[in-house]
C-alpha cells in the first residue's frame, strides 16, 4: 500500500492532490514526517442535537474505529486538546486519562492505548471558511516530532484548500448557498426578517424564503434551531 | 539583505514558545504592531496590515485592525479597503493557501514566489508593488488577511508555514480582544440554561414547558430573561450567543 502511495506522489512539496490516492499519499508521507503511526482526518457535520464526526481520510484499522466509536471519536478530534493553527499542539495521552476531565474516561484510554494510540494529537485546520481536524497519533508517547506539527498541520490547510473536490463528501456539511447563510448570520445577530432584507437590498419575502430553504435542507423544525445547528457546524 | 533575511527567520523554538504562552494572554493592539514588525523584518518585507474580512460576502471587504503605520493609517491600507483587494478577500474565504504578487518592476521578487510549492498567484491588488497574503482565521469563525509588501522579501516553504502559525496566533489574539469587549455575560441559572439548550434543539415553549414540568409562561420568562443576560434581542440570538460562548452545547 505505501508503495502505491508512494508512486502516486514523488514529493511531499507537490502542490497538486488530484486524487483520493494522492490525498491518502500526502497524508502517509505527512504522518511519517512528524514519526506518527496514524492519521485521521475529520470533517464535522450538523445532526439534529449535536454535530456528528465523519472521517474523510484515515489510516485507522477497521475494528478501532469500530471499537473505539465515531462519538469518541468526534469527542477527541473537537476537545479542548484540538490546537488552532498557530497555538502549540498539546497531547492527549493515555496514560494521563484521570486528569482529562471529561474528554476520555480510564476504560476509553486503556482501549486507546491498547489499540496503538497510546499519544494522540488533534489539529484544527481551516481550509477556507470549512473546518476539519487531524488526528496524530503514535503508539509510543513521546515519538512524535511536537516541532514539526505547527508545519504539517499547515501543509495539510494549503494541500487541502487546493483539492475541494477531494472534500466533497464532507462538504455536504456546508449545503447551504451563500445568501441562505447570511440570511441565517443576520438572523443569528438578531436582525428581524426586515432588517436582514435591508442589509442584503432584497425584499422580505424572499428573505423568509431564503431562510426557509436553509430551515429545509438542515431539516430543523424552527429557527433557533436552524441558527443553533449552523453555528455547532461553524457555518456562520 | 536577503542573507540576513534568512538568519534572522531560523525558527527558535524557545521564542516560539514565550510567544505561544503570551499569546494566551490578552494582547494590546500596540503588542501585536510590534510583534508584526518582527515577523516583517524576518522575512525582509517593508509594509504589513492585518485585517478582518466583513461577515457579507459578495461586498468582500477588508477591515483594517491595524497596519505598519499604526496609529496612523498608511497608503496601502487606503488603497486595500477599496474594491481592489475584492480578489484576495474572495480567496481568503475558500483557501488558505498564501497568495502572493509582483509587479512587472519586481522581476526577482516573481521568481523567488514563483518558487513556493504551496503559495498561489494573484493579479496585484496595489499597482507597483510585490507582497503576499496569508489567509487568517480565529475560533469563533472570524476571517482575516495579513499581507505583507516589500521587494525584499525572502521566504523558504518552512520559513512560510511558521511565519503564517504566528498571523494565525497573532490574528487569534485580535479577534478575542475584539469579541471580549462588549461581552460581560451575568451567571445564568441552570433553568435558564436547560430552556436555552432545548430551544436549540427545536423545542418551542410549549414542548419545553411539558418536558421540564413547568409553565409555558414560565418557560418564556426563563427564556426572555437569559436573552437579556445575554444582551440579546431575540431568542434565536440568544441561542446563538449561548452556542458561541460555550454555555450550552
Amino acid at each position: 500500500m505505501t508503495a502505491t502511495a508512494a508512486q502516486l506522489s514523488p514529493d511531499i512539496s507537490e502542490p497538486h492532490l488530484a486524487s483520493r490516492g494522492g490525498l491518502t499519499a500526502f497524508l502517509m508521507r505527512l504522518a511519517a514526517e512528524i514519526r506518527a503511526d496514524s492519521y485521521m482526518l475529520v470533517a464535522t457535520v450538523p445532526n439534529r442535537t449535536r454535530s456528528e464526526a465523519r472521517i474523510v481520510a484515515s489510516n485507522w484499522i477497521f475494528d478501532t474505529i469500530e471499537l473505539v466509536g465515531r462519538r469518541l471519536i468526534a469527542a477527541l478530534a473537537r476537545g479542548p486538546h484540538a490546537a488552532a493553527p498557530g497555538t502549540s499542539a498539546r497531547p492527549l495521552r493515555a496514560a494521563e486519562a484521570p486528569a482529562l476531565h471529561g474528554v476520555l474516561t480510564g476504560e476509553e484510554a486503556k482501549l486507546l492505548a491498547v489499540l496503538g494510540h497510546a499519544e494522540l494529537y488533534s489539529l484544527r485546520l481551516d481550509v477556507g471558511r470549512q473546518r476539519l481536524f487531524i488526528l496524530f497519533s503514535a503508539e509510543r508517547t513521546g515519538s512524535i516530532d511536537q516541532a514539526g506539527l505547527t508545519r504539517a498541520q499547515l501543509k495539510s490547510c494549503y494541500a487541502l484548500s487546493q483539492a475541494p473536490q477531494l472534500l466533497a463528501d464532507a462538504a455536504a456539511q456546508d449545503p447551504l448557498s451563500e445568501r441562505e447563510r447570511e440570511c441565517l448570520f443576520w438572523v443569528s445577530e438578531g436582525k428581524t426578517t426586515d432588517e436582514v432584507a435591508v442589509i442584503l437590498g432584497v425584499s422580505s419575502n424572499t428573505v423568509n424564503s431564503y431562510i426557509t430553504h436553509a430551515m429545509q435542507k438542515l431539516s430543523a423544525s424552527n429557527r433557533p434551531m436552524a441558527i443553533a445547528m449552523a453555528v455547532r457546524s461553524g457555518i456562520i | 539583505m536577503r542573507a540576513q533575511a534568512l538568519s534572522d527567520a531560523s525558527p527558535d523554538p524557545l521564542q516560539t514558545l514565550a510567544e505561544d504562552a503570551e499569546a494566551t494572554q490578552p494582547l494590546a493592539i500596540p503588542d501585536a504592531v510590534r510583534r508584526f514588525r518582527w515577523i516583517a523584518a524576518d522575512m525582509g518585507a517593508t509594509a504589513f496590515g492585518l485585517y478582518f474580512l466583513g461577515p457579507a460576502s459578495e461586498r468582500s471587504r477588508l477591515v483594517p485592525c491595524f497596519d505598519s503605520d499604526y496609529p496612523g493609517v498608511g497608503a496601502a491600507t487606503r488603497a486595500l479597503s477599496g474594491s481592489q483587494a475584492e480578489e484576495i478577500a474572495r480567496h481568503a474565504r475558500a483557501s488558505t493557501q498564501p497568495c502572493w504578487w509582483a509587479g512587472a518592476q519586481a522581476p526577482g521578487e516573481k521568481a523567488a514566489f514563483a518558487g513556493l510549492a504551496w503559495a498561489h498567484p494573484v493579479a496585484p491588488p496595489l499597482p507597483q508593488t510585490a507582497g503576499i497574503a496569508f489567509p487568517v482565521h480565529a475560533d469563533r469563525g472570524q476571517c482575516g488577511l495579513a499581507i505583507f509588501i516589500g521587494t525584499g522579501i525572502f521566504l523558504t516553504d518552512d520559513t512560510l508555514c511558521d511565519i503564517h502559525a504566528r498571523c494565525f496566533s497573532l490574528f487569534g489574539a485580535m479577534a478575542r480582544l475584539r469579541h471580549s469587549e462588549p461581552e460581560r455575560v451575568r451567571a445564568m441559572s441552570r433553568r435558564e440554561l436547560e430552556c436555552l439548550r432545548l430551544t436549540a434543539n427545536g423545542h418551542t415553549s410549549e414542548e419545553i414547558a411539558r418536558l421540564l414540568k413547568l409553565s409555558v409562561h414560565t418557560t418564556n420568562q426563563y427564556l426572555t430573561q437569559s436573552a437579556q443576560k445575554l444582551n440579546a434581542v431575540s431568542r434565536t440570538q440568544a441561542v446563538a450567543k449561548a452556542l458561541r460562548l460555550g454555555l450550552i452545547e
